[in-house]
């Protein structure tokens, strides 16, 4: 899910203005690793997500986001111009540190080209400037990003195989079958590397949590916004669930999954999944109110389960409008045997760039 | 003489003029307070240039001049200028009555240099004009006034910040006879009336009539009749 | 011993004898008051002017640049290689580089500057260029990409006369491509035609593919980045920063515009000759007075500060009504000629009047120290005169015998003769303007005496008529008095008499140049295209009645970032020998060697003299060439070097030219044949093409010229003006100062007519000594002018013409205008009864 809507709304709204086709996303057999670690340019959107917990050597718990983002804005193939925007890349790096009490974050974008940035096709690796996320030959990804306030260069090793969500990864994200998105997720990633704040180098080590996922189309023009949050649980299970919000209230969609430490999958249908908002926040930078703290419930065969989500702390929204980018909450957040992340879209006024 | 000093004293004066002329020979003049001294003589024969040194605005080669006890001499051009605008008063030939200034300004003129006190000057000034025969005429210019009036707004002028010295330079040269007689009446009659010293210097035998002493400049000194 | 008598004590006779002094002649203070608000006024608008086109122009760079702090740009307008974008942008110190393309565009026939720019990097390096579109329920986001998507900043949107969502067509590089306003580029500000477009699209529909002209660079370090870059930049580009690019455009007219400053503090220093005089005169009507004054016990410094606050006053007006003048001036200057004044340096950047405090400061105290000293310096003079011998005698006692001095004048002179031998300073010729003030201090000193030797031998030669004799005889005598009402005249007819002299000259050149430059029959051009292809070149030739056609291509070549670019030609060599090329010198070049010819002051500039070997950015490779020779040019002020047109495409692979040079068959009419050369062109490029005769273009050249020199001309004439101003107000004043002296000779039984003819004749006399002496001063100074500051402002050389029409004309003026006011003041003067005057007091 996540804020990939708001980057379409940017750059790569106008389908029907568009004179490029965007390939269709259908159900299918399955994913090709490493071949779908890597771009699919063809499609309109799609993205390398991280999210995750980290401890310092002294013990303490930081949140991380480190995401990447691929559009194929409606640009034709006629412009011989290497400038031609045939592909543009984004990416977000944030820091949520609870003795800062703010997010730090920092970001990049550009068009494909000239060797400055681009996205590999045929396994991940993506990179815009000096911002990169790629995967080792030893199966272990690897990233580094750096803003003014901090540097981060971690290595993710996955624990687990990856989750296809929906029905082998065919992920629906509205009522008509053409909404929706390949969606896998890596998660209970263990992270290692260095955070380093200023001059002051830190080792971390930690969890985090892979989401990969492409599409051309899937948000229903009556979407508002989103909740997502992916939950590593301590006993080596995985919680995703998410929720499109209907403009004026309701859900438009809803959808998820939890994986078992014993590999068993259950995907959830629309109603499987409900969020019940437990406390605001309003901030003060946009005038954005967002339900930090919420209560999940999952359907599940053995009855519904709740999960409380309760944030690292309040003030986790990343504002990049200064770079034409949208504003939403991106925290860590723990719950009841657990830690992950929440995503909350869509609370401030229609995005302009 | 007497014993005290005079108001104006010269002693042993001469100066030389190229080509090689010595005027006054050495002449000694003392003039007391109250008395009027006019000094006759031919054209050329220093007049006027004795006039100047008796003022400051000139320097003698030998003797000195003392007014009230101090010698001119060694004062330099502050003290001299100082000097002249408090204890000294003029009368000119040529009445120098500033065209563009208003008569009562022209005799206050001696005040304004001392003190910038526009009221207290004009109301002395006007009291002068009074005492000239020009009362009331004080906001008049020049151009309105004939040579006889002009003389006596200078003989206003002269006394109207009442110097111890007055020094008068052929005071009725310009004027006729009869004018004349009038001006100088009244020149002596103020000079008197204040106490001052007057030193009159003419070539004309019916104006120096009108002085207490008469003396004679030529080229060997002063000779008194 | 106390001091001297204070003044303060003294004030208020000082300030009677200054009141009284405005009462009795408030016009004198008006006329003088009047010279110095003139001079104040030129001053401060030729300033203002200067200040608001320079500061506009400035805008404009910063607009276009969007304020980057750091450059790569092209040397040319064929841009470099846009493989260079990815190294500069990983160059170290360097966080982020935005690329650029750069296209002089046009639209519903407007220009603009259109900018193709990767809006994700402009947003990082030049937010100021980034477009916003507008806000509303339908907005849509693809606009940033769009191909089509042209964001205009307001000042365009006005000048195209369109709208957010419009289509228009643009045109640029010769093509013509139809895009969609899309928004608007809000930060960019008020008078800057600028649209931005998307740098693929750009490079694509304006055929600028694979080319780059400029790298906006966004700094991590700037020291770490000025070296990294500076070894990686190819010969066709250079690294420059705001600072340079706003140099060059200071440097464009810099030496135009101090030499406009100079005029007009010409006119200020003619005003303050103006006060001079009238204060002289005062003072010497006055001498009595103030021996009267000095006698009754005011001290020296009491007259020198009585007139000297005479000046202030007449300072303060004078500067306070000059600054309120020269701002409406300027105003007027800015609606009427444009930001130049009409020089052609800065396109299109015009603007409103800028109120500059210091400036304005600056010309208040300039006006106030020339009425002060104008009026110190007589009074000091005045001051040091015996009071008792001053009130003895009606007025100076002159002796016609005393010998005039002249040895100030000549040591000025000599002084002002050996500063002009100095080089220039910074490329100002300041020392240019010293000599000039010291020949024009030296000049006026000189009056006296010229006076004197003008006149030696009339005033020897026996005379039966009185008039005459009266008259010569007072000049002659007294010529201290006449330099006194000379001194602004001749100041004023020598400045003059010297602009004149280098207009004429360089017109001269610039015309006779034309004549060599011109030798073709008909000229071709295109304008604001990507010029004439092989295929429209052979078209061309093709034509009937062409019997040669030399085609070249002209383009701006940047050597040094902080410089204007000086004009790379490429021409075609024809059979015929070059009139101009090596028409100053030249030298064989050695086998092997690319050759180039220099215009004149591209060799004054970068010191490229002929057999040297040079490096120029004409492609991304380091090239050499040998001066094969220097060509006289008028027409490109910062430098052009000529290149041979195969020399030019080889190292470039540029083969389209701009120009043709047509020589006609015999017998051919060449209206007939620029038509059908036209018609041989594309519709498109045939809009874009001109063709003109040599005639034409002459004469649109010398308009041209005429145009630039205009508020010369204009300034000249107000200089001549206030000078012909002071004779009328001194000689009249002298005049009426002698009424005593008319008195007399009334008496001694000369006619009322034999005065006024003796006044006239004094006039006349007067008017021709102050011509003879600004014509011959002005001689000098235009030497000057030609020889030491054109050639170091300008780089120009030329050779003297004299404007023997202008210098008779002036002469005439000054002895008609002296003779004029003579007469007029004195028959004033001799209307009084005669007794009346003699017996006058004062």
């Amino acid at each position: 899910m996540r804020v990939l809507a708001s980057l379409l709304l940017l750059v790569a709204s106008a389908a029907l203005a568009a004179p490029v086709r965007y390939p269709e996303v259908r159900p299918h057999a399955g994913f090709r690793f490493p071949a779908d670690h890597g771009a699919h340019p063809a499609y309109r959107i799609e993205w390398w997500y991280v999210t995750g917990w980290l401890r310092t050597e002294r013990g303490q718990d930081m949140g991380f986001q480190v995401t990447f983002f691929r559009t194929r804005p409606p640009v034709g193939d006629a412009n011989p111009s290497r400038f031609a925007a045939r592909q543009v890349l984004f990416a977000h790096a944030a820091l949520s540190d609870p003795r800062v009490g703010r997010l730090l974050h920092g970001e990049r974008s550009a068009r494909a080209g000239f060797g400055l940035a681009g996205a590999k096709v045929g396994d991940a690796d993506v990179a815009i400037r000096d911002w990169r996320l790629r995967r080792l030959p030893d199966g272990r990804f690897a990233t580094r990003v750096g803003t003014e306030e901090f540097v981060l260069d971690l290595t993710f090793q996955p624990t687990q195989p990856p989750i296809a969500q929906g029905v082998n990864g065919y992920s629906r994200k509205g009522p008509r079958p053409s909404q929706a998105s390949y969606y896998y997720s890596l998660p209970h990633l263990r992270v290692s590397g260095v955070a380093a704040r200023g001059t002051a180098h830190e080792r971390v080590t930690g969890e985090a949590w892979l989401d990969r996922e492409w599409s051309s189309d899937f948000l229903s023009p009556e979407a508002e916004g989103w909740d997502w949050t992916g939950l590593n649980l301590d006993d080596g299970s995985a919680l995703t669930a998410f929720q499109v919000r209907r403009k004026g209230g309701g859900v438009v969609w809803a959808g998820g999954s939890l994986r078992r430490a014993n590999g068993r999958v259950t995907q959830f249908a629309p109603g499987d999944v409900r969020f019940r908002t437990l406390r605001r926040w309003r901030s003060a930078a946009t005038g954005a109110v967002y339900p930090v703290a919420q209560e999940l419930s999952v359907r599940l065969p053995e009855g519904v389960r709740r999960f409380p989500l309760q944030p690292l702390f309040p003030a986790q929204e990343l504002d990049s409008r200064r770079s034409g980018l949208p504003v939403y909450w991106e925290g860590a957040v723990r719950t009841t045997g657990g830690r992950g992340y929440l995503e909350l879209t869509g609370y401030t006024a229609p995005l302009a760039m | 003489m007497p014993a005290l000093s005079p108001l104006l004293s010269v002693r042993d004066l001469a100066k030389s003029v190229p080509p090689a002329r010595r005027l006054f020979g050495g002449l000694d003049l003392a003039v007391e307070a109250g008395e009027l001294v006019a000094i006759l003589g031919e054209s050329g024969v220093g007049k006027s240039t004795l006039l100047n040194i008796l003022a400051g605005l000139d320097d003698a080669d030998e003797g000195e001049v003392l007014v009230e006890g101090v010698a001119l001499g060694p004062l330099d051009e502050a003290a001299r200028t100082r000097l002249r605008r408090e204890r000294i008063g003029f009368v000119f030939q040529a009445f120098h009555i500033l065209p563009y200034l208003t008569l009562r300004q022209n005799v206050a003129l001696p005040l304004a240099l001392v003190r910038p006190d526009a009221r207290a000057a004009a109301s002395r000034a006007e009291e002068m004009l009074g005492a000239v025969g020009l009362a009331g005429r004080g906001d008049g210019y020049a151009r309105d006034l004939s040579g006889g009036e002009l003389q006596r707004v200078a003989i206003a002028r002269a006394l109207v910040h009442s110097p111890a010295l007055i020094l008068a330079d052929e005071p009725t040269g310009n004027l006729d006879p009869e004018t004349a007689g009038r001006v100088l009446a009244l020149f002596a009659d103020a000079v008197r009336e204040r106490g001052a010293a007057a030193v009159l210097v003419t070539h004309s035998e019916a104006t120096a009539a009108v002085a207490d002493r008469v003396l004679t400049l030529t080229a060997e000194g002063l000779v008194e009749r | 011993m106390k001091a001297e008598p204070g003044l303060v004590r003294s004030r208020l006779a000082l300030s009677w004898l200054i009141a009284g002094e405005w009462r009795w002649h408030p016009l004198r203070f008006a006329l003088t008051a009047v010279a110095i608000a003139v001079g104040v006024a030129l001053g401060f608008a030729v300033h203002l002017v200067n200040g608001s086109a320079l500061r506009s122009f400035d805008r404009a760079v910063t607009g276009v640049n969007g304020a980057a702090e750091l450059a790569v740009r092209a040397s040319s307008p064929l841009g470099f290689d846009e493989l260079l974008y990815p190294r500069v942008a990983l160059a170290a110190g360097v966080a982020d580089a935005s690329p650029v393309v750069r296209l002089r565009a046009q639209a519903n026939g407007r220009r603009f500057d259109l900018l193709g720019l990767d809006v994700m990097r402009a947003a990082n390096v030049t937010p100021s260029l980034v477009g916003q579109r507008p806000n509303g329920p339908d907005a849509r986001g693809d606009e940033v990409f769009g191909e089509d998507a042209l964001f205009l900043s307001r000042e365009a949107l006005a000048q195209l006369e369109t709208r957010v969502g419009a289509r228009v067509s643009v045109t640029a590089n010769g093509r013509t491509v139809p895009l969609t306003v899309a928004g608007l580029l809000p930060a960019i500000g008020e008078g800057q035609a600028i649209g931005v477009l998307d740098i693929a699209a750009a490079q694509w529909r304006f055929g600028r593919l694979g080319r780059l002209d400029r790298i906006d660079l966004k700094l991590a370090d700037r020291t770490a980045a000025e070296a990294a870059l500076s070894d990686l930049l190819p010969a066709d580009a250079t690294l420059s920063g705001a600072e340079a690019e706003a140099q060059q455009g200071a440097g464009l007219s810099r030496a135009y515009r101090v030499n406009l400053d100079m005029l007009a503090l010409v006119a200020l220093l003619t005003g303050g000759f103006l006060v001079f005089s009238a204060q002289s005169l005062s003072v010497a009507r006055r001498l009595r007075a103030f021996a009267l004054l000095r006698t009754l016990g005011l001290p020296k410094r009491g007259i020198v500060a009585a007139v000297a606050a005479e000046g202030l006053l007449i300072g303060l007006i004078g500067s306070a009504a000059g600054l309120a003048i020269g701002y409406g001036l300027a105003s007027l200057a800015l609606r009427l000629f444009g930001g130049d004044l009409g020089a052609g340096y800065f396109n299109g950047a015009s603007g409103r009047v800028a109120f500059q405090p210091a400036a304005a400061i600056v010309f208040f105290l300039l006006g106030l120290a020339a009425a002060v000293l104008g009026s110190v310096l007589p009074a000091r003079a005045a001051s040091r005169a015996a009071p008792a011998a001053a009130l003895k005698n009606a007025g100076d006692v002159l002796d016609p015998r005393a010998p005039v001095p002249w040895r100030p004048a000549l040591v000025l002179l000599v002084a002002g003769a050996g500063a002009a031998l100095l080089p220039a300073v910074g490329g100002l010729p300041l020392f240019g303007f010293a000599s000039m003030a010291l020949l024009l201090a030296g000049g006026v000193a000189g009056v006296p005496w010229l006076a004197r030797r003008l006149l030696g031998p009339l005033a020897k030669r026996p005379t039966a008529r009185v008039p005459a004799l009266l008259a010569v005889r007072h000049i002659h005598g007294a010529p201290g008095e006449a330099a006194t009402a000379l001194c602004g005249i001749v100041a004023s007819t020598a400045l003059m008499i010297a602009m004149a002299t280098m207009v004429t000259s360089f017109r001269g050149a610039v015309d006779e140049w034309l004549g060599q430059v011109l030798a073709a029959d008909l000229y071709l051009r295109v304008e604001g295209g990507p010029g004439f292809d092989p295929a429209a070149q052979a078209a061309l030739r093709a034509t009937p009645g062409v019997q040669e056609i030399a085609f070249s291509r002209q383009l701006p070549l940047t050597i040094k970032p902080e410089r204007p670019p000086v004009t790379l030609i490429a021409r075609a060599e024809t059979g015929r020998p070059d009139a101009l090329i090596g028409s100053v010198e030249r030298v064989s070049s050695p086998p092997g060697t690319v050759p180039v010819w220099v215009s004149e002051p591209a060799r004054r500039l970068y010191g490229w003299d002929p057999g040297e070997t040079i490096r120029l950015p004409v492609s991304g490779g380091a090239a050499r060439f040998h001066v094969a020779g220097v060509w006289r040019d008028y027409a490109r002020q910062f430098g052009a070097v000529v290149l041979r047109a195969g020399d030019y495409q080889r190292l470039t692979g540029d083969a389209t030219r701009d120009e043709a040079a047509v020589t006609l068959a015999p017998g051919v009419r060449g209206e007939g044949v620029g038509r059908a050369m036209l018609a041989r062109l594309e519709p498109e490029q045939r809009r874009l093409t001109s063709f003109a005769a040599p005639r034409a273009l002459r004469r649109f050249a010398l308009e041209l010229f005429d145009r630039s020199f205009a508020v010369t001309y204009v300034l000249e004439g107000v200089a001549i003006l206030v000078g012909l101003a002071g004779v009328a107000a001194t000689v009249s004043a002298q005049t009426m100062a002698r009424t005593r002296e008319f008195g007399m000779l009334r008496h001694l039984g000369v006619a009322k007519r034999q005065i006024t003819a003796m006044l006239g004749l004094e006039g006349a006399l007067l008017g021709l000594v102050g011509g003879v002496a600004g014509v011959l001063l002005g001689g000098a100074l235009a030497q000057v002018l030609i020889h030491v500051i054109n050639p170091q402002s300008f780089n120009f050389t030329m050779t003297t013409r004299v404007p023997w029409g202008t210098v008779a004309g002036v002469v005439a003026a000054l002895v008609l205008a002296g003779a004029g006011t003579a007469v007029l003041a004195g028959r004033r003067a001799t209307a009084k009864d005669a007794v009346l005057a003699v017996r006058e007091d004062w």
